[in-house]
């Protein structure tokens, strides 16, 4: 892949992670001439070159892989279809036009494109947006900046590590610092539940002999210039530690792995509206935003569960882009698809009912024997559902052609109940 | 480093916003200065955890004289100050609320009080059509407001680091990492000031040690004052709330104008604040879940319903030194110590970031020339001093003229708050050697994600320029490094042998 400079583009994707790097190598196998693909990063991937753990590719390319294995792999790909990628190059600036300012090395430069594919992954919440309160020492990471700092940099966060939260990155980490010799004091969840997948509670916290207290929370963190330890405490219904049931632990370190939120500054900056239930925009079964032409793919729209889902739905962004940059503008009514009981968040949040439609959501509490409808015209039954796995309901054709109202998602189940 | 040979015409202790305010004064004169600063950088006291007001003298319910003169003359110089120094600074006004008959009342003694003190752009309003018009997002239930003009915002860091500049680039010699462990007199009166980086011979002494002037004092047997002050906690709002109050607003507290407060800052972002109270030890900064979740919260709320909790993307606490004693009147302690007079006092407080020029010039002008320095002015005295560019702030052309000169400004490091690797390679030749000091220059880290991208990034650039191994950078100094092990180290014992 050569690095490139132009002006402008049909198709702009920001962002070479599994999304927008899927995105491009499919756009140009479908024959798009004029393709960008813009990567803040040193190298592409996103961040899957600092997750050196497999479990990627199973799907997509049907084998295991590590995180830069499938990078690699679609590196590959892009190779083979010829595909620009400007990497050191930040888009700071995005309007209505599809006009996006990026900054270089060699320069800042305006490029205008007749689509655009938004592709800029997630970032994790940090400690200020859950108000941890207590000192603020040297010490305190995100997991995925600890992961970067021990995968990229080669160095070591600390040695003694507490964890809050139980995504999948706060687990994984917890396996990667014990296989680095740390000690993991114990690893805390606000939920009385697991937030990752199940794959990881068990090899990475099952059987690492990790302790694990669920319904926990930090309510103190101590150290002036570096973590000495942290206190914790059981939480009631209403979330709030219960009293007496504080306990202190020693301690250098503390990662939070306490959500993902969709980057959506660039998103913003367009005038591009934004789903309040997922923190990334609103988007139609084109994976088209309310500002046309402008795509959006992969983690910037939700969390997804697996890299492979990320490039297959970047891979559908692109097509569209492609469809539109070629003067297609997808007419249609849209009627909304809207997040009922139950269910944390769905996407695509509007469709015309022209086409057969992919629906992805995420439940807010586990259930089980559960039946998932999609107003009146779909319906599925599973036995067990949880906020970790996402769920994707394909509804055919048929089941569209008489849509004539807003289609509300619902999940109806026993719901768990935890002491 | 021994400097026995050499006499400072002034040491100062403290690189705050009262130490460098005085460094920068006397660096308009003939004068040798040092300013001895006891952290990795300056500013790194208790100046960083203010909050950025720059009060215009709205007096609260104690007699703090100084403190209030002060705050007037202070607020009519800074917006020059900040000119030459190339400091963000902006009149935004501020309204103290009121939400009932009571309230009332006790903000017309305010404004009968503050007239009285010399504010004049002042005016209650008790229209609450206009007070919706000035400040749409306000609650409904608020019936009058008193609404001065002159109140503004700046950056407190920026200042600090501004003046330092400036006084270095007109002589002072600063030194950082360097802790005064004791003060000795001679017969001349000539002071020997013991750090651990060696000793200072000097004529005068000004003690800005903020948070551990006390400790300083004591060092020359001055025990008429002790440090005590209030912790107080405050959130950063997300920059995407830009807008949603456009003034500093307040709430009365038991009449006196200081209740808690939403502000906007000079960086787009709000600032909500502030759970005062006193604690067990001096300086103590951390936030607790009763004084957010169960004060600022709540208080935010009431006052301005849309901005919600889920905003935050910092909470932090400062530390606001008050010298207390037998003879303290909670004002700011600012005198030469009766038994060594040209060893002088300044402890500031509440304000002080606010009255800082008006201070300084108290402390070089008037005290300091009291007891026999003499001054005489430098001719080539420069009193511009300009920031590191930064590219967040200029046009696309002018980024495009820094590319040219060092590729480095077209290098994003900090996503949120668009820092280049341009900047930060330029806050590290102006002194920064830790990634608190990178983010006071730069900025990059104060953003929503506070860090999570540039983190390692920053210290990877640390690291090169300072040719330090990674392990070895810190957040701010001593004892705070960051990621202290390469990998395997654990494993092979190489640091220290595994528990």
């Amino acid at each position: 892949m050569k690095k490139l400079l132009k002006k402008s583009v049909d198709i702009a994707i920001i962002g070479a992670g599994p999304g927008g790097l899927g995105a491009a190598i499919k756009a140009r196998e479908a024959g798009a001439k004029d393709v960008v693909l813009i990567e803040r990063s040193e190298e592409i991937g996103g961040v899957l070159p600092q997750c050196i753990h497999n479990g990627f590719g199973l799907h997509y390319f049907k084998e295991e892989l590590t995180g830069p294995g499938y990078i690699h792999n679609l590196a590959k790909k892009a190779e083979k279809v010829g595909l620009d990628v400007m990497t050191h190059t930040m888009v700071i600036g995005l309007n209505k036009e599809k006009v996006l300012t990026a900054a270089t090395k060699n320069s800042i430069m305006e490029i205008h494109a007749k689509s655009i594919i938004l592709g800029m992954g997630c970032r994790e919440r940090a400690r200020g947006s859950i108000r941890l309160p207590g000192d603020r020492p040297a010490g305190v990471f995100t997991a995925g900046t600890a992961q970067r700092l021990i995968n990229i940099e080669g160095n070591l966060p600390g040695r003694k590590v507490v964890i809050l939260g139980s995504g999948d990155i706060g687990m994984i980490m917890a396996r990667r610092l014990k296989l680095e010799g740390a000690e993991i004091v114990c690893l805390l969840e606000m939920m009385p539940f697991i937030g990752g997948l199940i794959r990881n509670e068990v090899q990475c916290l099952r059987d690492f002999n990790i302790p694990v207290y669920t319904s926990h929370t930090i309510t103190d963190i101590i150290g002036r210039e570096r973590v000495e330890g942290i206190k914790f405490a059981k939480i009631d219904k209403d979330r709030k530690p219960i009293p007496g049931s504080e306990r202190k632990v020693e301690c250098d370190t503390l990662l939070l792995s306490v959500g993902l939120i969709p980057e959506n500054e660039l998103s913003i900056m367009a005038g591009v509206e934004i789903n309040p239930l997922t923190g990334g925009p609103l988007v139609d079964e084109n994976w088209q935003t309310s500002v046309p032409g402008i795509f959006a793919g992969g983690n910037v729209v939700h969390v997804h569960d697996l890299a492979d889902y990320v490039t297959e739905s970047s891979e559908q962004a692109a097509l569209k882009a492609l469809q539109y940059a070629e003067g297609n503008v997808f007419e249609g009514k849209r009627k909304k698809v809207i997040a009922g009981h139950n269910v944390r968040y769905v996407v695509p949040n509007g469709i015309t009912g022209n086409n057969p439609v992919d629906i992805y959501l995420r439940v807010s509490w586990p259930a089980k024997n559960v039946v998932i409808s999609v107003g009146e015209i779909y319906k599925k039954k599973f036995d067990y559902v949880r906020p970790s796995e996402q769920i994707r309901l394909s509804i055919p054709g048929e089941k569209l052609k008489k849509l004539d109202k807003d289609l509300v998602v619902s999940c109806e189940g026993e719901e768990e109940i935890f002491n | 480093m021994e400097n026995t040979e050499c006499i400072y015409d002034v040491i100062i202790i403290g690189a705050g916003i009262a130490g460098a305010s005085v460094a920068r004064e006397l660096s308009k004169y003939e004068l040798k200065v040092a300013l001895l600063e006891k952290e990795a950088d300056v500013c790194f006291g208790a100046t960083k955890g203010t909050h950025s007001i720059v009060h215009c003298g709205i007096p609260g319910n104690r007699h703090t004289p100084l403190r209030n003169r002060g705050e007037i003359i202070g607020n009519l110089m800074m917006e020059q100050l900040c000119s030459e120094l190339d400091v963000p600074f902006q009149r935004i006004g501020k309204m103290v609320v009121a939400f009932n008959e009571k309230e009332l009342g006790e903000l017309k003694k305010v404004e009968e009080k503050s007239r009285r003190n010399g504010v004049i752009d002042l005016e209650t309003i008790t229209d609450q059509a206009r007070i919706k018009r000035m400040e749409p997002n306000i609650s409904d239930d608020v019936i009058a407001v008193l609404y001065t003009k002159n109140t503004a915002v700046s950056s407190p860091w920026g200042l600090v680091i501004g003046l330092c500049e400036n006084a270095v680039a007109n002589g002072v010699e600063l030194f950082v990492n360097t802790c005064v462990q004791k003060i000795t007199v001679d017969k001349e009166q000539h002071f020997t000031v013991q750090t651990n980086k060696g000793c200072f011979k000097t004529n005068y002494v000004v003690n800005a040690a903020g948070i551990y002037a006390d400790n300083v004092a004591g060092l020359i047997g001055d025990d008429s004052f002790i440090i005590s002050g209030t912790r107080q906690q405050r959130m950063i709002m997300d920059k995407k709330c830009k807008g949603i109050v456009e003034h500093l607003v307040r709430y009365l507290d038991k009449g006196s104008p200081t209740g808690d407060f939403i502000c906007p800052t000079v960086y787009d972002d709000l600032i909500v604040g502030s759970k005062v109270e006193e604690t067990e030890y001096k300086g103590d900064v951390a936030t607790t879940r009763e004084g957010l979740e169960e004060w600022l919260v709540p208080h935010c709320l009431r006052l301005v319903p849309i901005l919600g909790p889920s905003n935050c993307i910092k909470p932090f606490a400062g530390f606001i030194p008050k010298a207390m004693g037998e003879n303290a009147t909670g004002d700011y302690w600012i005198k030469p110590f009766p038994k060594h007079p040209r060893f002088i006092n300044m402890v500031l407080g509440s304000s002080g970031f606010s009255a800082s020029p008006a201070m300084a010039e108290y402390v070089a002008l008037e005290i300091l020339p009291y007891v026999g320095l003499k001054l005489r002015e430098k001719k080539d005295f420069n009193p511009i001093r300009k920031d590191i560019p930064h590219i967040n702030e200029i046009s696309n052309k002018k980024i495009a003229e820094l590319i040219n000169k060092d590729p480095r400004y077209g290098r994003v490091i900090c996503r949120c708050e668009t820092v280049s690797e341009g900047e930060i390679v330029e806050a590290i030749k102006r002194g920064a050697t830790t990634r608190d000091g990178i983010k006071f220059r730069t900025r990059a880290g104060m953003g929503r994600c506070q860090g999570g991208f540039c983190g390692p990034r920053v210290l990877k650039i640390l690291s090169r320029e300072l040719n330090k191994p990674l392990s070895e950078i810190t957040r701010k100094g001593e004892g705070s490094i960051e990621a202290p092990y390469k990998t395997k180290d654990l494993l092979n014992g190489t640091k220290e042998s595994r528990q």
